[in-house]
């Protein structure tokens, strides 16, 4: 969207194809990468506190004479970004220099890119595409790409283990997800993001709004179904077994530190908030009020979209800290003997539906 | 296929159970916190009850204190001190003469007259043994440990840490200019009375 005004206002773009480029890098990615870092510094203080709460701790707090972390702890996710940046920058000797430094940046370009088709609003979307969600399946995987580069780069057992096991459980999540979404591709007939929010407009079933998830009981269950493959693919707890920290250390980033840690960190949050957008946006109405026609302005719809991610983010610190970690094959085993051919049964079921109710 | 349902609604069910134990937790955090935010808030010194009163007998052994008005210089406590912690200096006064300039009145709180002025009275504490057999030959009873008989005055610490070890010893001694030693004792400095 944001990309087409460009074009638009830019009236020899098509003799300058590089000041397009300039342009998209400085009202669509740095915009979208400052995004980025202020909502993992808000979401990482979340998870401290939530956490924190759920283990009846009060997490960082600052008070007294010394400025410890602020008022109610609010300084303490700086504080841990400037001290990621700050420390020193290893890199083994054994490692394999290139692939080590280039492993970080991979993963976050997976997760980077993905959030160039999330729809914040009706019109606030860097490129809506006409494929979007087909898009968005495809480059979040990006990031297994580099999370095996990191294992194998580092020349360590423990990232080397985890490396695998990230690709096995990553590989394996996408087809439940992917299967998930299809059923949402059916109904909307669009794989647009910004179609697939325009078809959940209105009401369903007399007060609930048009939203997917509500539309019959095949599609509540694919949300469930799509949220934890979601969370399975963003290396969460409990599908952490890839840096499953009393197994393997830190998995794949045993042998990181410093900046390049702290881009596997910001990955991971982005990745979240990729996996809750996407969920937002193909079950939850994305940027739609929760009562239809009330407060559905643009403005608005950032808020909505926003706050529906967040509360799904939320969701995922609720999981992780509450549910242990599965086993390899209990993993293995959850996946394929349990979500996907409940999947294939959504598919099937929303077939049937649409085609006798409507 | 029932055991396959069935495995599946126990794990959801299981699972649900223990998302709304962790949620009674986090929205009753203001009742459940276990979070003591030490240096602001500290827990309740427990009662002890071993027999004693602790009003007319410092069961705790906290820290040693020294009451300087009090003290005449007897070097009692020193030669008690089994760990060699307490180091005393003292000068001799010019007979019938008060040392009021360093705030001694020259009488203690028993009416003993003090005939010696205090250059030094150290106790290094990270030293001290706690075996309070300082405490008992003390004339003046002017040595004790904090609490105690005298939890009015000095309530009992038992908190007390240093960033710097030198700053564990504990300076009781007055500060004196040299002047006032001079005058007080008639002795000019750098100079010792022979004997």
């Amino acid at each position: 969207m944001i990309v087409d005004y460009l074009i638009d206002i830019i009236p020899f773009a098509a003799d300058w194809p590089g000041l397009v480029f300039v342009s998209v890098v400085i009202f669509c990615a740095v915009p979208v990468f400052l995004f980025i870092a202020v909502y993992a510094l808000v979401a990482i203080y979340g998870e401290l506190k939530v956490s924190s709460f759920m283990q009846d701790k009060i997490g960082p707090m600052g008070q007294g004479v010394g400025l410890h972390a602020g008022k109610w702890g609010l300084l303490q996710p700086i504080a841990d970004a400037l001290k990621l940046i700050l420390k020193e920058d290893i890199i083994p000797t054994t490692a394999d220099r290139k692939l080590f430094i280039l492993a970080p940046f991979i993963v976050f370009i997976g997760a980077f890119i993905s959030m160039a088709a999330l729809p914040f609003s009706q019109t606030l979307i860097v490129a809506d595409m006409n494929i979007g969600i087909f898009y968005i399946l495809a480059v979040s995987s990006l990031g297994v790409i580099g999370i095996i580069l990191a294992g194998w780069s580092s020349n360590n057992k423990w990232s080397l283990y985890g490396a695998m096991r990230s690709a096995a459980q990553i590989v394996s999540y996408e087809i439940p997800a992917g299967l998930s979404i299809i059923g949402v591709v059916m109904i909307t007939g669009t794989l647009s993001m910004q179609g697939i929010i325009e078809h959940q407009s209105g009401f369903v079933w007399g007060i609930l709004p048009n939203w997917i998830i509500f539309q019959n009981p095949f599609t509540f269950l694919s949300f469930f179904l799509f949220f934890i493959s979601g969370v399975a693919e963003c290396n969460r707890t409990p599908f952490d077994i890839p840096e499953a920290e009393s197994e393997l250390v830190a998995g794949a980033f045993t042998e990181y530190s410093g900046m390049r840690y702290a881009f596997f960190f910001l990955s991971e949050y982005a990745n979240m908030f990729v996996v809750s957008g996407v969920a937002a946006a193909a079950f939850l109405g994305g940027w739609r009020s929760p009562i239809p026609g009330v407060l559905d302005t643009p403005g608005w719809g950032i808020m909505w979209f926003i706050g529906k991610s967040m509360f799904l983010i939320f969701m995922m610190m609720w999981f992780r800290w509450t549910w242990p970690r599965l086993r390899v094959d209990q993993l293995m085993s959850v996946c394929w003997k349990g979500f996907i051919p409940i999947a294939f049964f959504n598919i099937f079921g929303i077939g049937i539906w649409k085609l006798l109710i409507g | 296929m029932r055991a396959y349902l069935r495995t599946i609604w126990e794990s959801v069910s299981t699972l649900v159970t223990g998302m709304t134990i962790t949620w009674r937790h986090m929205v009753n955090i203001r009742k459940g916190n276990v979070t003591l935010q030490y240096p602001e808030e500290r827990w309740p010194r427990p009662e002890r009850d071993i027999g004693f009163d602790q009003d007319d007998y410092n069961v705790i052994r906290s820290r040693l204190h020294v009451d300087m008005d009090d003290c005449i210089g007897c070097l009692k406590c020193e030669r008690a001190c089994p760990v060699d912690c307490i180091k005393i200096e003292t000068e001799k006064v010019e007979k019938g003469e008060d040392i009021p300039d360093v705030g001694h009145t020259g009488v203690t709180s028993n009416g003993t007259k003090k005939a010696l002025l205090l250059t030094r009275f150290d106790i290094d504490m990270t030293e001290c043994c706690y075996c309070n057999l300082c405490t008992y030959p003390c004339p003046e009873e002017c040595i004790y440990m904090t609490g105690g008989p005298n939890s009015e005055k000095h309530p009992i610490d038992y908190e007390f840490s240093q960033f710097d070890r030198n700053d564990m010893v504990y300076r009781f001694a007055k500060e004196a200019s040299e002047e006032q030693v001079e005058k007080a004792t008639g002795v000019k400095n750098g100079e010792k009375k022979n004997g």
